[in-house]
C-alpha cells in the first residue's frame, strides 16, 4: 500500500467514482452530499435531548419574578439572595439576527434586578434545565467512556459583556459535575456556544424517572458556592466549589439581561443543526411535566358528581397523556374564583381543589363547596375569575 | 366552605377512607399546590426535606 498526498482532486467528468469504499479520517466539508445510505454516531432524528429548546412553549404565561417553572416550560429559574427578584420571560428573537435566521423566535430571558446590597456570598441567579436519568440511560451515549461523548450547543446573549459558567451535574451517587465557559461574550450580541463532553467512569444514569442530568447556567453565584473547580473536566460534585469564582459584573447592573436559545444535546462529538420541532410536538413533549388545563375565566374545567352532601368529587384523567409521575395541582384560589353547577343549583368554591388516590395517568379530585350538596348529584365546575388557573405539574 | 390554612403546608384527608391523602402547601401569592403523598413528585420531596427541618405541617380539619 502506498500514500498520496495531494491538496486538490480534479476530475474530467463530473463525478470521481471510488468502487471499493473510502475512509476519511478527521471533520470532512461536503458542499452537497447524495447518498443512498448515511450510517453515522450522530442519529438523524430525535437528536436533541432537550426539550422545548427553541423556547417555543410557556404554559404558565410569559413573564414572573417568581423563580422555578413559571413561564418557558422545562426551563426554570433559581434564584436567591437578592435584593430585587429578577424577572424571567419567554421574549422574542429579533429579525435579522443569526439566531432568527436559522429559525429560532423566542427565547428565555432572565432581567436583573437592581441589586443594591452587591454580590452577596451566597446570592445566585441561574437558568436550570434538568433530564430524567432514564433519558440518559437510554440516549446512546456510552458514558462511562471517556471515548465516548454528547454535545451540548445553545446560542445566547448578554447586555453586560463578560464570561459565563454552565455546570453540567449527574445526580444519581456518586454525583459528578462538569464545568465549561462561555469566554468573554460581547454585549447585546448572539454567540453560538459549542462544547464537547467526554463520558466519564464515575457517572451513574439510573434507569428511573428521577433527575439524571441537570444543566445550569451560572449566571451568578457568590463565592460561598464557588472556588477550586476544573473547567472541561468531570469530579465529584460539590455544592461548594460548583464553579470558578465568578465575576459579580452581571449581577450588579441593574436591568441586565441575559438569554438563551437553540438549546441542543446530542449525542456524538459534532454539533449537528438544531433539530427544529413543530409547536405540537415540543408542547406534548412538555406534557409529560405540566399540562394547564384552564386559565382565566368562564372556563370549563371538569364534570363532577356529588360524593356526599359536603364534597363534590371528579376523575381527572390528565388531558394531555401519563406524567412522569402522579402530579401536583398547581391552582390559584380566590374568593369564588370557581362555580359548582348542577341541576338548579349553582354553588360558589374558592378553588381548594384536593387530590388523592393518585397515579400517573389520573387521580381523584375532590372540593368543599360553599354550599350543601344532593348526594349522588352531578354538575360541572368553571371557573368564575379572571385569575382562575388549574394545571398539574409533575417537573424534576 | 372556605378553604383556611394558616401555615405553608396543611394536611389532607381522603374523603374516602379519612386518612392522610396529600398536603396542600400556599405559596403566599394566592398559588396553592395540592401535593400528592408519591416520593417521586418534586413537591413531595420538597415537603419532606422541609419537615426533616424540624417543621410540621398544619393539621387536617
Amino acid at each position: 500500500m502506498s500514500t498520496l498526498k495531494v491538496n486538490t482532486i480534479l476530475s474530467e467528468t463530473p463525478t470521481v467514482n471510488i468502487t471499493d469504499g473510502l475512509n476519511v479520517t478527521g471533520v470532512s466539508t461536503v458542499a452537497t452530499l447524495n447518498t443512498t445510505n448515511i450510517v453515522n454516531s450522530t442519529q438523524l432524528s430525535n437528536r436533541n435531548l432537550i426539550i422545548n429548546g427553541a423556547m417555543q412553549v410557556a404554559q404558565r404565561g410569559t413573564s414572573s419574578t417568581s423563580t422555578g417553572y413559571n413561564s418557558v416550560d422545562r426551563f426554570a429559574t433559581s434564584i436567591s439572595g437578592t435584593d430585587e427578584t429578577p424577572t424571567q420571560a419567554q421574549a422574542d428573537v429579533a429579525s435579522g439576527t443569526t439566531p432568527y435566521t436559522l429559525g429560532f423566535r423566542k427565547s428565555f430571558k432572565i432581567t436583573n434586578g437592581n441589586q443594591t446590597g452587591g454580590a452577596g456570598t451566597s446570592d445566585r441567579v441561574g437558568i436550570e434545565y434538568k433530564i430524567e436519568a432514564q433519558d440518559m440511560a437510554n440516549c446512546g451515549w456510552n458514558y462511562l467512556f471517556s471515548s465516548s461523548y454528547i454535545t451540548f450547543s445553545y446560542w445566547v446573549k448578554s447586555s453586560v459583556a463578560q464570561n459565563f459558567y454552565v455546570r453540567f451535574k449527574s445526580s444519581d451517587s456518586p454525583s459528578q459535575a462538569y464545568a465549561i465557559e462561555t469566554g468573554s461574550l460581547s454585549a447585546d450580541t448572539w454567540t453560538k456556544i459549542t462544547k464537547t463532553i467526554p463520558g466519564n467512569s464515575n457517572i451513574v444514569f439510573n434507569n428511573d424517572n428521577g433527575e439524571g442530568l441537570s444543566i445550569t447556567w451560572e449566571i451568578f453565584r457568590g463565592t460561598s458556592q464557588t472556588g477550586t473547580r476544573p473547567l472541561n473536566a468531570w469530579a465529584a460534585s460539590d455544592n461548594a466549589t460548583r464553579t470558578p469564582n465568578q465575576t459579580s459584573t452581571w449581577y450588579t447592573t441593574n436591568d441586565a439581561t441575559f438569554e438563551i436559545t437553540g438549546v441542543q444535546l446530542e449525542v456524538g462529538s459534532v454539533a449537528t443543526p438544531f433539530e427544529h420541532r413543530s409547536y405540537a410536538d415540543e408542547l406534548k413533549r412538555c406534557s409529560r411535566y405540566y399540562q394547564k388545563i384552564a386559565e382565566g375565566n368562564q372556563k370549563a374545567v371538569a364534570f363532577a358528581f356529588n360524593y356526599n352532601t359536603q364534597y363534590g368529587d371528579w376523575v381527572l384523567q390528565y388531558p394531555m397523556g401519563p406524567m412522569r409521575t402522579s402530579p401536583s395541582i398547581d391552582m390559584v384560589q380566590g374568593s369564588d374564583y370557581y362555580h359548582y353547577h348542577g341541576g338548579s343549583q349553582t354553588c360558589n368554591l374558592d378553588g381548594a381543589f384536593i387530590i388523592e388516590q393518585q397515579q400517573n395517568t389520573q387521580a381523584n379530585i375532590y372540593f368543599d363547596p360553599d354550599a350543601s350538596l344532593t348526594a349522588g348529584g352531578t354538575g360541572y365546575i368553571k371557573t368564575h375569575n379572571a385569575s382562575a388557573y388549574f394545571a398539574i405539574s409533575a417537573e424534576l | 366552605m372556605a378553604w383556611s390554612q394558616t401555615k405553608t403546608y396543611k394536611l389532607c384527608n381522603s374523603i374516602s377512607t379519612g386518612e392522610l391523602c396529600s398536603v396542600m402547601k400556599d405559596n403566599g401569592n394566592g398559588r396553592f399546590l395540592s401535593i400528592p403523598l408519591d416520593e417521586e413528585n418534586t413537591d413531595y420531596q420538597e415537603y419532606l426535606a422541609w419537615v426533616a427541618e424540624g417543621n410540621t405541617a398544619e393539621a387536617a380539619d
